[in-house]
């Protein structure tokens, strides 16, 4: 029943390798930045920055990472088994339910729940205390736990999906096995179960933590500071760049030390099996865990999905009965809201297609020729993800202004920031379709006379397809929600759903905002449903 | 379910498709061959003939000024020159000025709109601002515009304390910046943090006023006394109106902008007692930016804003006050000749802005 896919015997493509590595230049952009400018920085600048609060920063960012890591798996894990492995009422539901949350960018969750929670200022404090006649102390959504909080709310469904899917391909008879061996429950779950989720698990804990290092927006709303923080303060008032491309060296350091760690603990253990002999283990009974799981699933699938979803109608619905605000929603200056969702749909969508088709060479270059080289250039595309979106985009206008500055000031460079950020998640899917390929057929494919060439086209392709689509769907949910990258590089008079929310919002007028990030949370979900159907667990 | 979502996302895509005007994705052309912008023809600004000259084509301004702000004197500027096309990017006023540095070789904007005027020395400094000198500078003090032409103050803001009335009564009030730092007030104060332009000049300024170590000790007291450092003052202003902090350190229009919205807040002038050193003042500033396509419409712009026109529309919008003498402020607004002015060479603490930053960072302000 478990059957490991043999690699093909490693052929090493010339071609191949000169597109994968010319990707790998590409994604190394901001990190050729980063080291430019870092090494153009003063020696008296180092010895400036260690005497700033660098080492508070950096210990502020890794407890938040590991906060926010610890919370989505507990979350991801927990709530994947009550809606896989158990009796909970409503699993159909919640399946959606407790997904659907990654439509909704952090920042717009941040802000609604800042709005309700706030102390003193929120609405729940303040109803309280206009019912009971005093202040009710009540959990704020600021500081490092509010940040812990609300970050895990909007990010734990990478984890739920990760481990849902494991466990829905979890076969009955591993499990039965270890119980007729005399394993206890919890045993059995710890010594079969959680090795079996652990690709999964890791692979979303890597997600997750990366994005933290790089996150700067949310954190800022809620009052806490990262190690972004330190970046931005290089950049404001000094504007400092050659300082900033320090502090992003040592994101990029660690991000490295994580991706190195994730290959480590992932190892060489590959568990796969056949489809044939499937067959779903029986569900746990809750009894009287019931109601308790069930509530704790409502809580959750309230505080991240329906809850903003209500408050973002609330205020469009106020929105729209107001002309002047209404007026304001449709027309900004030279532009409209039909104008700024095309801008994000189309941006987006193209950054999906080049993102996927990028990735095409680095994970087939893997797969063929295996090997240092060719791992670290699939390593090396994932770096991106915990570089703040301002030094990418800084890195962009440097670069593309001394070697493409024609490119410069059109939106392609937006596209291009999308698809530097979102490639990691492109070259996953890529790899991860490629994967499942049974080597045999393009072994076939070769023996009848076609060429490489005409094998990728006319087998691999075809076949993968389906992995590729779910890629691109993801990178361009990602690229919708994009923020710090598009405020920078976006064309004067060129804007965004998400660059439209943000100015509003940071403006204090959240009604208006309001139909903006519904909007985008509206067509956030096809990208995301297409994503969900093609899973186990959805269908 | 899959169905019924992907046929919403295709209908809305044609929707949006065919209610967007037509030019979205515009590359930009240069629109002549790049020169310095510094002949100076007879532009259209002579403030009494606006219209004369055909001003036209393409105007790209960056603002570190926010967009609602900066919208209406668009607007404004457009009514008098319907032939111009503007396209604005507003953000960050510090990102916008590190973009404006890398992009130096290959310049994109035309005009930079900033919130204080160090960012503009900076870049001046830099290269990025070409010098242009509008005719209508003259009626300015030495100090708002810069020696060679690069900068000009298009409006000045006082650094006040506002307070919720609902939390603070009268007798209590603080009169000093330094009463910040009283214990009573711990916890109770919000201001803008270390990467905000206006609290950056603030303390920069207080480095001339009072010397490095009593601005040292300032800060020092700040962070002691856990004021809340937000990211910018539209911030700052909701939490004391929603009753979250007693007091705030805010640019003075942040508190009409709020009293606007009906909320308890009242204002301090602070330092107006006989030998205190006065309310510190700093200014928004604009500059043309050196190389950029289309000067002729800049300059054009850059007259409008210091126009009678321009200059009140700044006054009223956001409760501002006017850099060019005459222009009065909005109703309420308390004018600055009956408030007492820190007085300070702004020259001189141009010059030493790296070591207020030296200071930000030595006491690890937020």
């Amino acid at each position: 029943m478990q059957v490991s896919l043999r690699p093909s015997a490693p052929s090493f493509s010339p071609r191949l390798a000169f597109a994968a590595g010319l990707v790998g230049l590409f994604v190394a952009v901001p990190l050729i930045y980063i080291f430019v400018r870092a090494l153009g920085a003063d020696p008296a600048d180092w010895q400036r920055l260690l005497q700033t609060r660098l080492w508070t920063l950096l210990g502020n960012t890794l407890r938040l990472a590991a906060a926010v890591t610890a919370g989505t798996l507990v979350l991801g894990v927990g709530l994947a088994f009550l809606t896989e492995r158990t009796d909970l009422p409503g699993r159909a539901f919640f399946r959606w339910a407790l997904a659907l949350p990654l439509a909704i960018p952090p920042y717009i969750g941040a802000i609604i729940h800042l709005a309700l929670m706030r102390p003193r200022g929120g609405v729940l404090p303040q109803a309280l205390e206009s019912w009971l006649g005093y202040a009710v102390p009540l959990p704020s959504p600021l500081g490092f736990w509010g940040a812990a909080f609300v970050l895990t709310l909007f990010t734990y469904p990478y984890v739920y999906l990760l481990s849902g899917a494991a466990f829905r391909s979890l076969h009955a008879s591993l499990e039965e096995s270890a119980r007729t061996l005399g394993r206890s429950p919890l045993q059995t779950f710890w010594q079969v179960t959680l090795p079996v989720l652990r690709p999964g698990l890791l692979a979303g804990a890597l997600l997750v933590s990366l994005d933290i290092l790089a996150e700067y927006g949310t954190v800022a709303l809620l009052r806490y500071e990262t190690f972004s923080s330190a970046i931005f303060v290089q950049l404001s008032g000094r504007y400092d760049r050659s300082a900033a491309a320090v502090l992003s060296g040592v994101l990029v350091t660690l991000a490295m030390l994580m991706l190195w760690g994730e290959v480590r603990a992932q190892g060489q253990a590959r568990f796969t099996q056949m489809e044939g002999g499937w067959r779903p283990a029986a569900p746990v009974a809750l009894g009287r865990w019931r109601l308790p799981a069930l509530m704790g699933a409502l809580a959750v699938s309230a505080a991240s999905l329906f809850v903003p979803l209500g408050v973002l109608t609330a205020w469009s619905v106020q929105a729209f009965a107001d002309a002047d605000i209404t007026a304001a929603v449709f027309r900004t200056g030279s532009q409209g809201f039909g104008n700024f969702a095309l801008n994000s749909l189309w941006t987006a969508l193209l950054a999906a297609v080049l993102a996927v088709l990028l990735s095409l060479p680095v994970a087939l270059f893997a797969r063929r020729s295996p090997g240092r080289f060719s791992h670290f250039l699939a390593r090396l595309c994932q770096v991106g993800y915990a570089i703040p979106g301002v030094v990418i985009a800084l890195s962009l206008v440097l670069l593309v202004n001394r070697f493409l500055p024609f490119l410069y000031g059109t939106p392609l460079v937006v596209v291009m920031a999308y698809v530097l950020r979102h490639m990691p998640q492109a070259v996953r899917a890529s790899q991860s379709a490629l994967s499942i390929l049974s080597p045999t057929l393009e072994e076939a494919a070769r023996t009848l006379g076609r060429t490489g060439a005409q094998t990728v086209l006319q087998v691999t392709l075809p076949l993968i397809l389906p992995g590729l689509l779910a890629g691109g769907a993801l990178v361009f949910l990602t690229s919708l929600k994009e923020l710090p990258a598009t405020l920078l590089l976006r064309p004067a008079g060129f804007d965004t759903l998400a660059v439209r929310v943000w100015m509003w919002a940071t403006d204090g007028f959240y009604l208006q905002a309001a139909p903006a990030a519904l909007f985008l949370v509206l067509i956030s979900i096809a990208p995301l449903a297409f994503l969900l159907r093609r899973e186990q667990m959805f269908r | 379910m899959f169905k019924t979502i992907s046929f919403l996302f295709l209908t809305t895509t044609l929707f949006l498709s065919a209610c967007a005007p037509v030019s979205t994705p515009q590359v930009r052309q240069p629109e002549a061959p790049a020169h310095t912008p510094t002949s100076p023809e007879p532009t259209a600004a002579l403030a009494e003939t606006p219209a004369a000259a055909p001003v036209s084509g393409r105007l790209v301004i960056y603002s570190g000024r926010s967009e609602a702000l900066i919208q209406p004197v668009l607007d404004a500027f457009r009514a008098l020159y319907p032939d111009v096309e503007i396209a604005l990017k507003a953000g960050s006023n510090s990102e916008i000025a590190n973009a404006l540095l890398e992009e130096q070789g290959n310049p994109q904007a035309d005009v930079f709109l900033t919130t204080e005027i160090f960012t503009a020395q900076k870049l001046s400094e830099s290269g990025v601002l070409a010098p242009y000198t509008s005719p209508l500078v003259d009626q300015l003090p030495a100090d708002l515009r810069s020696p060679d032409g690069t900068w000009v103050a298009l409006t000045r803001r006082a650094r006040v304390i506002m307070y919720n009335t609902d939390l603070v009564s009268p007798d209590e009030l603080p009169a000093s910046i330094f009463d910040l730092t009283d214990p009573k007030w711990k916890g109770q104060v919000a201001a803008a943090g270390s990467t905000n332009g206006s609290l950056q000049a603030q303390i920069a300024v207080m480095r001339q006023l009072y010397g490095e170590e009593v601005t040292e000790n300032w800060l020092s007291g700040l962070i002691a006394n856990q004021v809340t450092f937000f990211g910018g003052h539209t911030d700052v202003r909701k939490a004391v109106a929603a009753g979250e902090f007693k007091l705030g350190l805010v640019n003075h229009y942040y508190y009409h902008l709020q009293l606007a919205e009906s909320s308890p807040v009242g204002v301090i002038y602070p330092d107006q007692g006989e030998g205190q050193k006065g309310v510190i003042t700093n200014a928004t500033a604009a500059g043309l930016i050196r190389g950029g396509a289309n000067p002729r419409a800049a300059q054009a712009f850059l007259d409008f804003l210091l126009s009678p026109e321009g200059q009140r529309l700044f006054a009223e919008q956001n409760y501002e006050y006017p850099v060019v003498p005459g222009i009065p402020v909005r109703e309420g607004v308390r004018p600055l000749d009956e408030v007492r002015l820190a007085a300070f060479n702004l020259a001189e603490v141009v010059k030493d802005f790296d070591a207020t930053f030296d200071l930000i960072e030595k006491v690890g302000l937020p």
